[in-house]
């Protein structure tokens, strides 16, 4: 039995960080390559997607893989893109910005694709982008964070409602609401620095002062002490901008500190889990996002609704519940990448492809009409957007 | 911004509360290292299996004590079995390849429990329902009551087991000669195999006592690994009761940088703190020096 002291203790601390990473690698799912099965004699296209299957936001990649998995199998059952069918290559980033670049490699270099759909999360995204330039492949991402389209890359697309957007919308209906003094909460990942950036620089034209500005970090467990903080400062409400597990802790954290204001937060909020893990804690949240979770909103005369409900009905008859808005980025994100190839004359390339989709004009999704140019890759507007209320356990639409 | 009195008792019960997690942990790491001299990366993981088994159990319609207890139960048996299955054979390997071992089967019960339940985070609910009660102006969740409880009462009964049984006795002749205990008829690889099973069954009730407040999923187990670690080396690797005051120490650090500092540096203040007090007391708050014992 070796007890060396200190050398010893160093030794092990360097193991511990290997462990860190080597636990990392082991989380990584191969990318599984599925042909579709179309009938046709041509080429298939390659389209690689890098999602979060694992880590903090694998609550959101997981619908998002679904939702290209089964529009991949409606497109490839109707004969493919001008005859070609669609080869999806799907790459598991564990919300590591690092192993996103990796995988973007890995698809670029290895299966030659014509496109890269993702990634998941905004810090992600961002990590592929030297990839993408280097290779002139076009990227089209399912997160949200502001910067993505704000540093305005001719590769980069986006089918959110980016953080620009969606941060003016929730603080004006908060100050519509009267409350006025608010506490900030914001992770301290990508889409949550993007968010709080946002927040802290519209908020005075939103007629919003913020009394606490608090932040955590992707994979805490503990809120308490950040809600201690923003209770003393006694604010209106409480808004929060992060994407991730930990939404439910900060519900619940302030039931239990006795805080009754009001919490607010985005599109990142939108999913079940925050449901159910946070429980009572979720009665009243609101938060601003697309019109999916309610599809009424649309109008039901709407080409939205359409389009909307046909995708909410055949995802639920073959996964057994209903999509998220993550689900409707994913489903955004590849009828973009599949008009912009229907519209290529010839045999896509990346370049071609990458021309095709900056034409995107009056495209309907789930997430809204796409109109992409040189100078919008986003192309979407507040008109996008409703507030939800948590009631009962579920979303309902706020009074606007 | 003014914090009163209550504020200030509020981020007291945070850090305690976290702390008891931390401690429990720590002793899970401490009771390895005391009969073995490694540390087990894989405690993280039995972190992890008490909170996932006990939400499966409750999600297979078994009532929440029973999920709870037999979650306890099956990580004991899981860290009896890395102990006999993984370690044992390689028992003459040394101390660094053991501890590659433990990283190795922490990867492989991560692994097995991502795809047993999936990678999505699971609530459990609380083991008594009702509303937060007023400390001084703190208000503390039932909840963190039964953590701080149970993590006393295995304090306690580790304690006793410790200092008062004739296993404890064997225990603590093994953690300081092997070869010594052998020679006096002491069965070391049974006590080897004790320890990494009650290793399991600490780190399962810290998974399962914390898990109706902040939730568990498959991979919440390296971080906790890596604060219990950090707690144990903070108190004095190999004493149970510097691996306590360690924890609840480490939780009041993190609590405080919060309060003081910001969440984003909460982490590293406490890393810190970790660093600067191994440079001046290597052996930890309450560790002896080694060499004393031999």
């Amino acid at each position: 039995m070796s007890r060396s002291g200190a050398r010893w203790g160093a030794a092990l601390v360097v193991a511990a960080l290997l462990a860190g990473a080597v636990a990392g690698c082991g989380a990584k799912e191969g990318g599984g390559s599925d042909a579709g099965s179309g009938t046709t004699q041509k080429e298939p296209y390659r389209v690689g997607v890098v999602v979060s299957l694992t880590g903090t936001y694998a609550g959101l990649g997981i619908p998002e893989k679904k939702a290209i998995e089964l529009q991949r199998d409606a497109i490839n059952a109707n004969g493919g893109v001008n005859g070609h069918p669609i080869e999806v290559i799907f790459e598991d980033d564990a919300t590591d910005p690092a192993k996103a670049a990796a995988a973007a490699s890995k698809l670029i270099e290895q299966d030659g694709v014509l496109a890269i759909i993702g990634a998941t999360g905004t810090a992600q995204t961002m990590a592929m982008r030297a990839e993408v330039q280097r290779a002139g492949v076009p990227q089209v991402s399912m997160a949200g964070g502001s910067v993505i389209t704000d540093q305005l890359d001719p590769l980069v697309f986006q089918t959110p409602w980016p953080n620009r957007i969606v941060v003016p919308f929730v603080l004006k209906a908060m100050a519509r609401k009267g409350l006025t003094k608010v506490a900030v909460i914001s992770d301290s990942g990508g889409y949550g620095k993007d968010g709080h950036a946002i927040i802290v620089k519209e908020a005075p034209a939103a007629g919003v002062t913020i009394v606490a500005d608090e932040t955590f970090n992707p994979g805490d467990t503990d809120m308490s002490s950040q809600l201690t903080k923003i209770r003393a400062a006694k604010p209106d409400a409480v808004l929060m901008w992060n994407a991730g597990k930990e939404a439910a802790l900060i519900a619940k954290g302030m039931k239990q500190l006795g805080m009754t204001q009001p919490l607010f937060g985005g599109p990142g909020n939108g999913r079940k889990e925050f449901i159910q893990g946070a429980g009572d804690g979720a009665e009243g949240f609101r938060f601003a996002a697309g019109k999916i979770l309610v599809p009424s909103a649309y109008g039901t005369d709407t080409e939205a609704y359409k389009v909307a409900t046909e995708f909410i009905d055949s995802y639920t008859a073959k996964y057994g519940e209903s999509p998220d808005i993550f689900a409707g980025h994913a489903y955004d994100a590849f009828l973009i990448v599949v008009d912009a190839l229907k519209r290529i004359e010839g045999d896509a390339t990346p370049a071609k492809l990458r021309d095709a989709i900056e034409q995107t004009k009056g495209l309907v999704g789930v997430g809204g009409t796409f109109t992409y140019s040189p100078q919008d890759h986003n192309g979407l507007t507040e008109s996008e957007l409703v507030l939800y209320r948590v009631e009962n356990g579920a979303w309902v639409l706020d009074e606007q | 911004m003014s914090m009163s009195s209550a504020d200030v008792l509020q981020f007291v019960a945070s850090g305690l509360q976290n702390g008891a997690i931390y401690a429990l942990m720590a002793l899970g790491f401490t009771l390895v290292f005391a009969s073995t001299g490694i540390i087990n990366f894989a405690q993280g993981e039995f972190f992890m299996l008490g909170g996932m088994l006990a939400a499966a159990g409750m999600a297979a319609g078994v009532p929440l004590g029973v999920s709870v207890l037999a979650a306890v139960a099956a990580t004991t048996l899981v860290g009896c079995l890395v102990e006999r299955l993984a370690l044992r054979p390689a028992r003459s390997a040394g101390g660094l390849a053991l501890v590659i071992i433990t990283i190795g089967c922490s990867m492989l019960i991560k692994s097995g429990a991502r795809h047993l339940f999936g990678p999505d985070e699971r609530a459990l609910p609380a083991f008594t329902a009702g509303e937060p009660l007023s400390v001084g102006g703190a208000l503390i969740e039932p909840q963190a009551v039964w953590v701080l409880v149970l993590a006393l009462a295995a304090a306690v009964g580790l304690t006793v087991l410790y200092r008062w049984t004739k296993m404890g006795l064997a225990m603590r002749a093994c953690s300081i000669s092997h070869d010594a205990a052998r020679i006096v008829g002491v069965d070391t690889a049974r006590v080897v195999m004790l320890s990494f099973g009650l290793a399991g069954a600490l780190g399962a009730l810290a998974g399962a006592v914390v898990a109706p407040i902040t939730q568990t999923a498959y991979d919440v187990g390296a971080r906790m690994g890596l604060k219990g670690f950090a707690a144990a080396l903070l108190g004095g690797l190999g004493d149970p009761v510097g691996a306590i005051v360690g924890g609840f120490v480490l939780g009041l650090l993190e609590s405080g940088a919060v309060a003081v500092v910001s969440g984003t540096y909460k982490d590293a203040v406490a890393l810190v703190v970790l660093l600067v007090v191994l440079v001046l007391r290597p052996q930890g708050i309450l560790g002896r020096h080694l060499g004393e014992k031999l």
